[in-house]
């Protein structure tokens, strides 16, 4: 590191130039990181917040909960393998409300739990509701923005059934739009509206059972719900309809951001090791052995991404501070180190090219360069 | 008394082509102790490949180079680079010091890579560079220096790890002849005062006084002037 870091020291303009370029890079790789993360749990942060393991589905249902569709037997098949206490059942259904009195619409999801199991969301602000009110909604604190508040009453579009605003909770959505609470007793209440022929609607079905449960008793139950998938909570969430395609569409942006990254560092490195070729043939007569020369190559490559990377931290922290409520943006300490250290293994992956060039410099270019 | 530097009946063939080459033909030389030895020659006589092998640059067709009593023969690219380090000191025609690194550490930075304990170095880099008259010089960048000094930073660099022998390729190439003079006059001295011994291949006929002997690079052998 002894000539890398006085090669810093001395060419300070074009290192600072190359600091700024990564720091560019580093700053985008880390921003459409937080984004795509930010977006992902916007998306499907109802079903993230589960405190699920596994959820039970129809069978051909694609892992969507929409599609799917379990009888009562079902729940109590669940049940009696994974015991009364880890499998609660679940249903949603996509609505669109309005506020009565009110033009503006909202897109929502509906969901149906046991208010008083381990899916009930907390609330943050207004009144939880029990099993047993009446015409009570939770919703997520996203429909304020929509002027609504707790007290407020929610008409749907399609039915006319309408709920009050009992409380708010937070982070709570599906498919982008918010999610919207209600016990079980409602929920029927709403299946009636729109009867389905040849079923009575007095018949309890339900979209999915989230279960908490050991690989061994998902075994079994796969055995005795020979009719349904049961899929992991990470497959139900790619499954929220848009999900994959939404963060398959960053994640190509991620990619390309790495590859561009080596590419820049490879080619600048490799333009400043060119220049430098005849200092390291100076240096190899003297003696300096090609480890010492790489290890400084590689040093500095090193020193320069860590530096950038450093400075793009503090720059999404502060980003992160002055971004609006609207803009989802999520970097956790886990990411940030995976996207750290690909980017460093990027850089140097770029430097190798220049190591390369290093290792096959000739100590005799040094002598009687212009002798025969 | 032992030559710090034995060339024995070494030849060098290089391929052209089908046509072979011979550059150095059975070329031999000692030079010992307080020794230094001037090679002229003209252009392609093969002063550069002489210079190369004897500074374990380059590996003779046949023929053996012994520096201070050990072989060259047999050694791997990483123990001749050792050997380039410790045993060997190398003054090039156009200074070629490392542009960023301040005239002390151009010194310094051979001594690290030889494993010189930082306070040893230090001392004798100061004393080198003190007895080259560069005192003043130590914390410049070798952009700021003149050629004689940038020069003698060169020299104070090949001796900073005591090496037995010191090859200098045209030293004075690039200096007016009384600064050449000054140049090849410390050559001279530390090659005395230490007693080591010096092979300096040259063009310039004013410095050929201050050497002990003056050979010439004839048909790929050295003859005596």
């Amino acid at each position: 590191m002894y000539l890398a870091l006085r090669e810093i020291r001395f060419a300070k303009t074009r290192y600072v130039m190359i600091v700024m370029i990564m720091l560019l890079i580093s700053f985008l790789v880390l921003f459409v990181t937080g984004l795509a993360k930010g977006l992902a749990y916007a998306n499907a942060s109802s079903v993230k917040n589960m405190a699920a393991s596994h959820f039970v589905l129809q069978k051909d249902s694609d892992h969507r909960f929409g599609r799917s569709q379990l009888t009562e037997e079902a729940l109590t098949t669940a049940r009696t393998v994974v015991g009364d206490d880890k499998a609660t059942p679940l249903n949603l259904r996509m609505a669109t409300v309005t506020e009565k009195g009110m033009s503006l619409k909202s897109d929502v999801t509906l969901f149906a739990i046991d208010m008083t199991g381990w899916l009930a969301p907390k609330v943050v602000e207004g009144q939880g509701i029990a099993n047993d009110t009446q015409g009570q909604v939770l919703v997520d604190r996203k429909l304020k923005e929509s002027g609504i508040q707790v007290g407020s009453t929610l008409i749907d579009q399609m039915t006319g059934a309408s709920w009050t605003v009992s409380g708010f909770v937070a982070n709570e959505s599906y498919s982008h739009t918010p999610s919207v609470f209600m016990n079980e007793q409602d929920w029927l209440k709403l299946q009636s509206f729109t009867p389905v022929s040849g079923q009575d609607s007095s018949d309890k079905t339900y979209n999915a059972i989230a279960l908490k449960a050991s690989e061994d008793q998902l075994a079994q139950l796969r055995a005795k719900l020979p009719d349904s998938d049961i899929i992991s909570k990470s497959d139900t969430v790619s499954a929220v309809p848009g999900y994959k395609e939404e963060q398959g569409s960053l994640l190509m942006m991620i990619a390309f951001l790495y590859i561009i990254s080596a590419m820049v560092l490879a080619v600048f490195f490799f333009v400043i090791t060119i220049q430098k070729i005849g200092q390291f043939g100076i240096l190899k007569a003297i003696g300096a052995k090609t480890g010492y020369l790489a290890r400084n190559v590689i040093g500095q490559v090193l020193l320069l991404s860590i530096g950038s990377l450093a400075v793009s931290l503090g720059l999404i922290r502060l980003m992160y501070e002055a971004l609006p409520a609207s803009m989802p943006f999520q970097l956790d300490s886990s990411t940030i180190l995976l996207s750290c250290s690909l980017f460093i293994i990027t850089a140097v992956l770029g430097s190798l090219l220049s190591v390369y060039k290093v290792a096959r410099t000739d100590a005799l270019d040094a002598i009687g360069r212009t002798a025969a | 008394m032992k030559p710090m530097l034995k060339i024995d009946e070494v030849t060098r063939t290089f391929h052209d082509g089908d046509s072979e080459i011979t550059v150095l033909n059975k070329l031999s030389l000692q030079v010992g102790a307080g020794e230094l030895v001037a090679v002229m020659g003209p252009s392609g006589s093969g002063k550069s490949t002489f210079l190369s092998i004897a500074g374990a640059l380059l590996t003779p067709t046949s023929g053996e180079v012994a520096i201070d009593g050990v072989s060259l023969s047999g050694m791997g690219s990483h123990e001749l680079a050792e050997l380039r380090l410790k045993r060997i000191g190398f003054i090039f025609q156009s200074a070629n010091l490392i542009p960023y690194l301040k005239v002390k550490e151009q010194l310094l930075l051979v001594a690290q890579l030889a494993g010189m304990p930082s306070g040893e170095a230090s001392k004798r880099a100061a004393a080198l560079l003190d007895r080259m008259g560069l005192k003043q010089r130590q914390n410049y960048y070798p952009d700021k220096l003149s050629g004689g000094e940038k020069q003698r930073v060169a020299i104070a660099r090949a001796w900073m790890n005591s090496p037995a022998v010191l090859f200098a390729d045209e030293p004075t190439a690039s200096l007016d002849a009384e600064r050449g003079q000054d140049v090849v006059r410390m050559i001279a001295e530390e090659v005395k005062a230490e007693g080591k011994a010096a092979v300096m291949v040259t063009h310039d006929e004013r410095v050929l006084p201050l050497c002990d002997r003056v050979l010439y690079l004839k048909n790929g052998a050295l003859v005596e002037a």
